[in-house]
C-alpha cells in the first residue's frame, strides 16, 4: 500500500508490501520496514552500507522501492517522519564536503534522528587520535550510525569491525561512495524510458581512476544489465583494462576507452567526473586546457549521443573542464535532480540500516 | 614413535643440552642426505650420529619428527634500540628460537640506525644480556644515517663484525653511490644487501598494481618498480666486478617473476649475486587484501594464471586487513608461482623472513596508514611446510633455503657462520619439529611483541619441539618438555 497523497515517480515501480506506512499527511507514523518472516531469507540483511558490491539486485531495488517512499515524505509540506526519533546519527569527515555531508545531515532530520555533524581537518594520525578511538569516543557519545568520509580506501570497513551500530561509507579514498551509486541509479532509472538500465549505454567520463564514484557505480550499473563504458585519458585508467577483461565481479563486462566519440556515440546517458588540479602536478595530464579540449563534455561531443541522452555530474563541478556550462545547465542535465534523489535514497539507506541494526534492541 | 629423552625446563634456556633422539627423519644440507636416525647429542655437542637402514628404519618416514640444522634468517627487524614497545633483541631472539632459528641478522634500520661500531656492540651486549642462545648477527648500514647521501662507516662496521650493508627500507637511490656502496663493501670481504625498490614510481603505494589494487582502490606498487632496481644493481655490480672481483650483491624479498628472471640471467652470466624470497610472498597474494584466504598455489588456474577470487566467491574475510600491509606487497598468483619456481631452481638462494613487528598503535588503523610489515619469524616454518605439504617444494630444498642457502649468501668468511649440517663432534646446533603436529596462530603462542597478524587463528603444519643454537637449549616446546 502506497500514499497517492504526494507526487507519483515518473516510471513507478511496484513496490514490495509494507506493515507501515507513511501514508499519513504530516504525520509521525513509523516507516521502518516490515520485520520480515522468519522462514525466509530477509530483503535487507546488511547492517553496515561500505560499498554496492555486496548488494543483490533485489537488494538495490529495495533500497530503490524504499527511497519512492521516501520521497513523498520529503515531497510533503513538512518533511518529516518519526522512523529514526531518538537515533544518534553521526557525520564523521575526513574530507571536506559540502553536499554529500548536508544530504546525510538532511535526510536524518528528515527522518527525526540526532545528528551531530563532526569535521576533522586532515588525517586521524596529523590529529595524533586514532580513527579507532575516536570512533569510541563517539559511540560513548550516543552514536548509533555512523556515517563517514576518509581519504583513506577502506577506513570504512576498519570502523565496521569495532562500532555496535550502523556505518555508511560516504565516500574512501579511491575505493567507494556508494549511496551517490545508488541515487545515480534510482535518478537515471527514472528518466530512461521504461525504466529500466538493461542495455542502456551508460559512460562514465574523467578521471576513473581517482574516483570512488566511478567504482561503486560499476557495481550497480552492471547490476543493473547496463552497457557501462569508461572513457578518459589513459593515464586515469590505469588498470581498468584488467579489471574490464575480468569483468566486475568476475562476470559483468564492461567497456573502457580513451576514444571518447566511440565512448560518447549512442549513449543513453552519460556521467562526467570532478577532475582534480593535482592531477596535473602528479604529472597525469599536461594541463586542464588539454583536458577540456579533448574529454570535456560540450554540446558538440554530445550530438554523437541518443537524442535524449541524460548528463549527470556527481558535483562539486568544475564548468568549463570536465563539463560546460551549458551542458551541465542543459536540459539533459540531471545534476540537480541528483542532488534531490540523495537525500532519499539516505532516508531509505539510513532507515533500512537501521531495520537490522536496531533490531532487538527495543 | 620418535623419543625426546632429556628433560628441560624453561629455567633451561642457555643451558648446554643432553638430547637423545631415536627413530627421527634427519635432514642434512651440508652432505644433502636425508633419512631415518639418531643423534645423540652430550653437554651440547653432536656426539653421535646413527642413519638407520633396513628394519631399523621401518615406519620412520619425514611426516613425523624432523631433525634439521638450526635455521639462519638474513633479514629481521628487532627494533631495538628505539622501538622496544615493538621488539627487543630479547624477545625478537626468543620469537626467531620458537620459529626454529638459530641465527638472526637484524636489520640497521633502528633509532637511531646501526651506522657506526658503537652501535654494533650495544646490541650485541643486548643480546648476550637476554640470555638467549641465538646467535644475533647484524648488518651494518650502507649510508649514514640510511640518509641516502654518503657512505656509512662501512670499514669500522666491519671492524666491528657487522655481516653485511644495508639500507634496507630505505634504498639508495643514487646508482652512482649504490656502486660505490658495493666496490667499498667489496674490499671489505662483505655483501650489499638492497631491498629494491624504485621509489619514484612507489610514492604513496599501498598495494601491488593490479586487479585487487584497482577494484579496492588502492595506490598501486608496479612490478617494474623492483624489477628496475633489481636490473639497476645487477649492472652496477657487472661493472664494479671489474674493479673489485670481490663484491657480491644480496638482493632481499624478490617478490616478482620480473626481477626473478633478472637474477636467473645474472647468474647464468656468473654473476656474484643472491637473493631471498620471504615466506609470506611464497604462500598469500594480493587477493588477500580483498578478503580471500587460499593459499598462493591454490589461487591459479590450468593455464598458470591467477584466478579471480570475485568470480571464484573466494572471498570469506573483511577486506583491508591493515595486517598484510607489507613492502613489497603481496603479489599476484603468478608472481607467487614464480618466487616458488625460483626457490624449486636454485636462483633463489635464501628464505629469509623479514620479520616486521609494530606495535598495535602503529598497525591497527587504517589500511593505508599502517606501518608496512609482518612479523613472521615464528610463521615461516609453517608456511613453508605448508607448500612443501601441497607437493611444490621437497622438504630437503626448503630446509636448505632455510640454512645452507643464507649462509653461502653472506659468505663463509665469519667465524660465526659455520656451514650448516649434522656434524659428530660439533656444537649442536639443531632444530626438532614434528611436522605431523598443527598448531594455531594466537598472540599468546607468540613470543614476538609484535601486534596482530594474517595468520592469526589459522593452524599451521610442523610445530617446533625444540631449539639448540650453539650446544645450549633455545626454545622448547612446553608441551613436549
Amino acid at each position: 500500500m502506497r500514499s497517492t497523497s504526494s507526487t507519483p515517480p515518473r516510471w513507478p515501480r511496484p513496490v514490495p508490501e509494507r506493515g507501515s506506512t507513511l501514508a499519513e499527511r504530516d504525520g509521525d507514523a513509523a516507516v521502518i520496514p516490515t520485520p520480515l518472516p522468519a522462514d525466509r531469507p530477509p530483503a535487507w540483511p546488511h547492517r553496515h552500507l561500505l560499498d554496492t558490491d555486496v548488494l543483490t539486485w533485489p537488494q538495490i531495488e529495495l533500497v530503490l522501492d524504499t527511497a519512492d517512499v521516501m520521497g513523498e515524505v520529503v515531497a510533503r509540506r513538512r518533511p518529516r517522519s518519526d522512523a529514526l526519533r531518538g537515533v544518534g546519527v553521526t557525520n564523521l569527515f575526513y574530507e571536506a564536503s559540502t553536499r554529500t555531508r548536508v544530504s546525510f545531515e538532511v535526510a536524518a532530520k528528515h527522518l527525526s534522528a540526532d545528528v551531530v555533524n563532526v569535521s576533522v581537518s586532515g588525517s586521524s594520525i596529523e590529529k595524533g587520535e586514532s580513527l579507532l578511538d575516536t570512533v569510541r569516543t563517539l559511540a560513548s557519545l550516543g552514536a548509533r550510525v555512523l556515517v563517514m568520509r576518509h581519504a583513506t580506501s577502506g577506513a570504512p570497513y576498519l570502523v565496521a569491525r569495532e562500532f555496535a551500530g550502523s556505518v555508511i561509507n560516504a565516500g574512501d579514498g579511491r575505493h567507494a561512495h556508494p549511496t551517490q551509486a545508488l541515487l545515480d541509479l534510482y535518478t537515471l532509472q527514472r528518466h530512461v524510458p521504461g525504466g529500466s538500465l538493461r542495455g542502456r549505454k551508460v559512460v562514465i567520463l574523467g578521471d576513473v581512476l581517482h574516483s570512488r564514484v566511478a567504482r561503486s557505480n560499476l557495481w550497480t550499473l552492471t547490476a543493473a544489465g547496463a552497457d557501462v563504458w569508461l572513457c578518459g585519458p589513459a593515464t586515469l585508467l590505469r588498470g581498468f583494462e584488467a579489471w574490464a577483461a575480468a569483468g566486475v565481479g568476475g562476470e559483468r563486462r564492461f567497456t573502457v576507452t580513451s576514444d571518447i566519440d566511440a565512448a560518447l556515440r549512442d549513449a543513453d546517458a552519460v556521467m562526467a567526473l570532478r577532475l582534480q588540479q593535482e592531477r596535473m602536478a602528479a604529472g597525469l595530464l599536461p594541463s586542464l586546457h588539454e583536458y577540456a579540449e579533448r574529454f570535456g563534455l560540450t554540446t558538440e561531443r554530445l550530438r554523437l549521443a541518443r537524442e535524449g541522452c541524460l548528463v549527470m555530474h556527481p558535483g562539486p563541478m568544475n564548468e568549463g573542464v570536465e563539463i560546460a556550462p551549458d551542458v551541465a545547465a542543459g536540459p539533459r542535465s540531471l545534476v540537480t535532480e541528483q542532488v534531490a534523489n540523495g537525500v532519499a535514497i539516505r532516508m531509505a539507506v539510513l532507515s533500512l540500516l537501521t531495520s537490522v541494526s536496531l533490531r532487538g534492541e527495543g | 614413535m620418535t623419543v625426546i629423552a632429556g628433560r628441560r625446563t624453561s629455567s633451561d634456556i642457555g643451558r648446554a643440552v643432553d638430547l637423545d633422539l631415536t627413530n627421527a627423519w634427519l635432514v642434512d644440507p651440508a652432505t644433502g642426505r636425508e633419512g631415518p636416525g639418531e643423534l645423540v647429542v652430550r653437554d651440547g655437542r653432536i656426539e653421535s650420529i646413527d642413519w638407520l637402514a633396513g628394519d631399523d628404519a621401518r615406519g620412520i618416514d619425514d611426516s613425523g619428527v624432523v631433525v634439521a640444522p638450526g635455521f639462519v634468517d638474513l633479514h629481521a627487524h628487532l627494533r631495538e634500540p628505539g622501538n622496544e614497545a615493538a621488539e627487543t633483541i630479547a624477545s625478537g631472539l626468543a620469537a626467531a628460537a620458537h620459529g626454529g632459528f638459530t641465527t638472526v641478522c637484524a636489520m640497521p634500520n633502528t633509532t637511531p640506525p646501526i651506522d657506526r661500531a658503537a652501535l654494533v656492540e650495544a646490541a650485541r651486549a643486548a643480546a648476550a644480556a637476554s640470555g638467549s642462545p641465538v646467535r644475533l648477527l647484524q648488518v651494518g648500514a650502507v649510508t649514514a644515517g640510511r640518509a641516502g647521501e654518503r657512505l656509512a662507516a662501512l670499514g669500522e662496521l666491519a671492524d666491528a663484525g657487522v655481516v653485511a650493508f644495508s639500507d634496507d627500507g630505505s634504498p639508495v637511490q643514487s646508482a652512482e653511490l649504490f656502486r660505490n656502496a658495493l666496490a667499498y663493501a667489496g674490499m671489505l670481504g662483505l655483501p650489499v644487501i638492497d631491498h629494491p625498490e624504485d621509489l619514484t614510481q612507489t610514492s604513496g603505494a599501498e598495494a601491488s598494481d593490479g586487479l585487487v589494487a584497482t577494484v579496492l582502490g588502492l595506490r598501486g606498487w608496479p612490478a617494474a618498480a623492483e624489477a628496475l632496481a633489481v636490473a639497476r644493481d645487477i649492472e652496477l655490480l657487472a661493472e664494479v666486478r671489474g674493479d673489485v672481483p670481490g663484491a657480491r650483491l644480496h638482493l632481499t624479498h624478490l617478490s616478482t617473476a620480473a626481477s626473478i628472471e633478472h637474477v636467473r640471467r645474472a647468474k647464468a652470466a656468473g654473476l656474484p649475486v643472491t637473493c631471498d624470497v620471504t615466506p609470506h610472498h611464497l604462500a598469500l597474494t594480493d587477493e588477500w587484501l580483498a578478503g580471500a584466504r587460499r593459499w598462493a598455489w591454490d589461487a591459479l588456474d590450468g593455464e598458470g594464471a591467477a584466478r579471480d577470487p570475485w568470480r571464484d566467491h573466494a572471498l570469506e574475510a573483511d577486506p583491508y586487513d591493515s595486517s598484510l600491509r607489507v613492502n613489497p606487497p603481496l603479489r599476484s598468483a603468478v608472481d607467487a608461482r614464480a618466487c616458488l619456481d625460483g626457490l624449486v631452481d636454485g636462483t633463489i638462494d635464501a628464505i629469509a623472513t623479514d620479520h616486521a613487528p609494530h606495535t598495535q598503535v602503529d598497525k591497527d588503523v587504517e589500511f593505508g596508514l599502517a606501518r608496512p610489515g609482518i612479523a613472521g619469524i615464528e610463521t615461516a616454518l609453517g608456511l613453508v611446510l605448508e607448500a612443501v605439504d601441497a607437493g611444490h617444494l621437497t622438504l630437503a630444498r626448503a630446509i636448505e633455503a632455510l640454512t645452507s642457502g643464507p649462509v653461502q649468501a653472506l659468505g663463509t668468511s665469519r667465524e660465526a657462520l659455520r656451514a650448516p649440517g649434522l656434524v659428530e663432534g660439533a656444537p649442536a646446533d639443531l632444530v626438532v619439529f614434528d611436522r605431523g603436529a598443527r598448531w594455531t596462530v594466537r598472540p599468546d603462542a607468540l613470543m614476538t611483541r609484535g601486534w596482530g597478524g594474517p595468520l592469526l587463528g589459522r593452524s599451521l603444519p610442523g610445530t617446533v619441539l625444540l631449539t639448540i643454537a650453539g650446544g645450549r637449549l633455545a626454545y622448547e616446546d612446553a608441551a613436549s618438555a
